[in-house]
């Protein structure tokens, strides 16, 4: 099933490189990158595509063991019953969630996301995962739902608790409004839509689901760690349950925003902004920071590294060829390359505001190979934040915006 | 984070109790009466002709890297058949640790960015006493990306030798169950692998196929191999990767053992 999958996706992946802009400003005009030719085929694609989702959706089967990566028949048959007992024992099911003790997310929230999707007369709505998230990010958040694989990049597998676009420390948890700001702003240049126009605590109460699943995710990995590769007791499947998700909740609880980010909205003269974009230009092309390396001297995205995986990815690559198709047949969704942010295009993944690029020079892009380049534990910090608020002026300056 | 004392706990610190109670008569019959402990040592032979090391594509900074001739890591056997890089590790939990170790152990393992790849290629630490110590000897710039199950992923940039920033300290938290991938995102072809465990009882072959874990408890243990080509070393001897053995007071020799080039043939 994964060759045939990787072969169509050889063929349907053409159309991926259009950048399909579905910001709220954008919604006016919708697919308005497209060349018109392929506009009906992809629309098409798309409706076809909500169409399945929309039947499959209403109601949900058991979350899926994650087995990816992992030998299909390298799990017993008494590991798999005990794993997912346990988890269904902490987390519930997908129609009828439950929260592990010492999870602090607002239940009433978790309920409106869950179960299948509903509406009342009053006007509430249930089921707000399903009917906004699962269709691409899949019932239990392994980002591959239906429409998953004809999207690049793909939609955002939940389960390992790792967020790109955050205001937190490199390898940190993001925060809440980190996820709220992607719900409202999606991620332009893909196709995560914004979600500004649900009412608050329709946003609220999807944000509350996605870390639902995250947690659960975790939890499910380091069981399965546990009990299927160490062999623990399965007896003790429910004690190294409650661990798990302790130590994953516990790396929520910590995370905050981790800076003031200082500058780098500051106002300057036209003078001062001059001097910071040539600045950032001579930073940009200097071989002892790296940015040309990926993103290219023209900062086009075309640097000589041709062969980019974000960690979702990496996982699938093996010591060999051959190993790397074995390996990658055991995921539900083909090998994908990452590629550099283009800047000629003004699109940014993580916000087109000067503060949102600033955190992602300083914290670097979480599970991809854009390391952090700012001072934090563990990172020494090669560039000073003025140097980074001058690759900031410089970035823009690349874009349609910066240009005119 | 702590837990309760709950039935898992309970049973793997009694048999850390019991196996070191056991290795008390041991220590007490000692001569000195001193705690007597055990190195295991043994040698890894890769069964066949040493297979080629191909040559890697290196095409980015080529000025500096290409003066080296760098080759595939995967499969490194030594001119003796020794087979370089298997993981052998103490797999049970919670085995009493010789004090001396505790003092004797340096807080850094070095892991070193020299000649365009990682230096050593594989390394492992006791998380509780020591931390990676992540240098750039290159005068270009380099990454270090880690990504372990649980634990907190590092993505670090140190900046060319004659700079500042050359380097820093990364301590892992949790434990893990296997060695964990270690890349660069500038230089696709250096990998890495580090093994952070809870304890120091861990060694990686070397060129000539030898491993030596110095001062172990005594008693029956299980251990744990590990080889990146095939992950857990799969034989007819050691399914999974996994035998026991008993650890006596001074050298436990564990002898030759020989793999054969079938083992390595496919993925894990």
């Amino acid at each position: 099933m994964p060759e045939v999958v990787a072969r169509n996706r050889s063929t349907l992946m053409r159309p991926r490189s259009i950048s399909v802009d579905l910001r709220p400003s954008a919604v006016s005009e919708p697919l308005s990158l497209c060349p018109p030719c392929l506009r009906g085929t992809l629309l098409a694609l798309v409706a076809s595509l909500l169409a399945i989702t929309g039947c499959s959706l209403s109601t949900a089967p058991p979350f899926e063991l994650n087995r990816e990566g992992r030998d299909p028949a390298g799990i017993p048959a008494e590991q798999v019953t005990a794993v997912q007992q346990s988890l269904q024992k902490l987390f519930g099911t997908p129609d009828s969630p439950a929260l592990p003790a010492g999870v602090t997310l607002d239940w009433n929230l978790l309920k409106a996301a869950a179960g299948p999707i509903r509406g009342e007369a009053d006007g509430r709505q249930w089921g707000l995962y399903r009917r906004h998230c699962a269709g691409c990010h899949g019932i239990s958040g392994d980002g591959a739902g239906p429409a998953a694989v004809v999207l690049a990049p793909y939609p955002r597998d939940y389960r390992n608790g790792v967020f790109k676009y955050t205001s937190t420390a490199p390898g940190a948890k993001p925060v809440r409004t980190d996820l709220v700001r992607t719900i409202q702003h999606g991620i332009p240049g893909t196709a995560m839509p914004s979600f500004r126009r649900l009412p608050t605590e329709e946003q609220a109460a999807v944000v509350e689901y996605v870390q639902y699943l995250s947690l659960r995710g975790e939890t499910e990995l380091q069981l399965l760690q546990a009990i299927v590769d160490e062999e623990a007791d399965l007896q003790d499947v429910d004690e190294i349950a409650r661990e798990s998700v302790l130590r994953a909740a516990k790396a929520w609880q910590n995370a905050q925003t981790s800076l003031p980010v200082d500058g780098a909205t500051t106002a300057e003269s036209d003078a001062a902004l001059k001097k910071s974009v040539e600045r950032g230009q001579r930073l940009f092309v200097s071989p002892a920071v790296p940015c040309a390396r990926c993103h290219g001297l023209a900062g086009n995205g075309r640097g000589e590294q041709s062969e980019l995986y974000d960690d979702w990815n990496k996982r699938k690559l093996g010591a060999t060829p051959e190993q790397t198709r074995q390996l990658a047949g055991r995921f539900k969704l083909p090998i994908e390359q990452l590629h550099p942010r283009d800047f000629t295009k003004g699109l940014f993944h993580g916000g087109d505001r000067p503060e949102e690029q600033y955190l992602r020079i300083y914290n670097g892009i979480k599970g991809t190979p854009m390391p952090a380049f700012g001072q934090s534990p563990g990172n020494p910090g090669v560039l000073t934040p003025q140097q980074i608020r001058d690759l900031v002026q410089y970035v823009r300056s690349l874009g349609p915006v910066g240009r005119l | 984070m702590s837990f309760p004392l709950t039935r898992r706990h309970f049973l793997t610190q009694s048999v850390a109790a019991v196996a070191a109670a056991a290795a008390m008569p041991t220590f007490a019959n000692g001569a000195d009466n001193k705690p007597q402990w055990g190195d295991l040592h043994g040698r890894i032979v890769y069964d066949g002709p040493p297979p080629e090391r191909k040559k890697l594509k290196v095409d980015k900074d080529v000025e500096f890297c290409g003066k080296f001739d760098i080759r595939d890591e995967s499969l490194m056997v030594g001119p003796q058949h020794g087979l370089a890089n298997v993981f052998i590790y103490l797999r049970s939990r919670r085995a009493p640790i010789c004090p001396e170790l505790e003092k004797s152990l340096p807080k850094d393992v070095l892991l070193d960015n020299r000649d365009a790849i990682f230096q050593p290629h594989c390394l492992h630490l006791w998380i509780a006493r020591q931390q990676l110590l992540i240098v750039n000897s290159d005068p270009i710039a380099q990454n270090v990306a880690i990504a372990p199950l649980g634990d907190v992923p590092a993505n670090i940039v140190l900046n060319p030798k004659r700079g500042e920033n050359v380097e820093t300290r990364w301590k892992f938290e949790r434990r893990q169950t296997a060695p964990v991938k270690i890349s660069c995102n500038y230089h696709p072809w250096e990998t890495g692998y580090v093994l952070p465990l809870d304890h120091p009882y861990c060694d990686i072959s070397k060129f000539d196929g030898s491993f030596s874990i110095p001062k172990m408890p005594v008693g029956t243990w299980q251990f744990q191999a590990w080889h990146e080509r095939v992950e857990f070393l799969d034989t007819p001897a050691w399914p999974k990767g996994r035998f026991t053995y008993e650890i006596k007071p001074g050298v436990n020799d564990l002898g030759m053992i020989k793999l054969p080039p079938a083992s390595f043939r496919n993925g894990p």
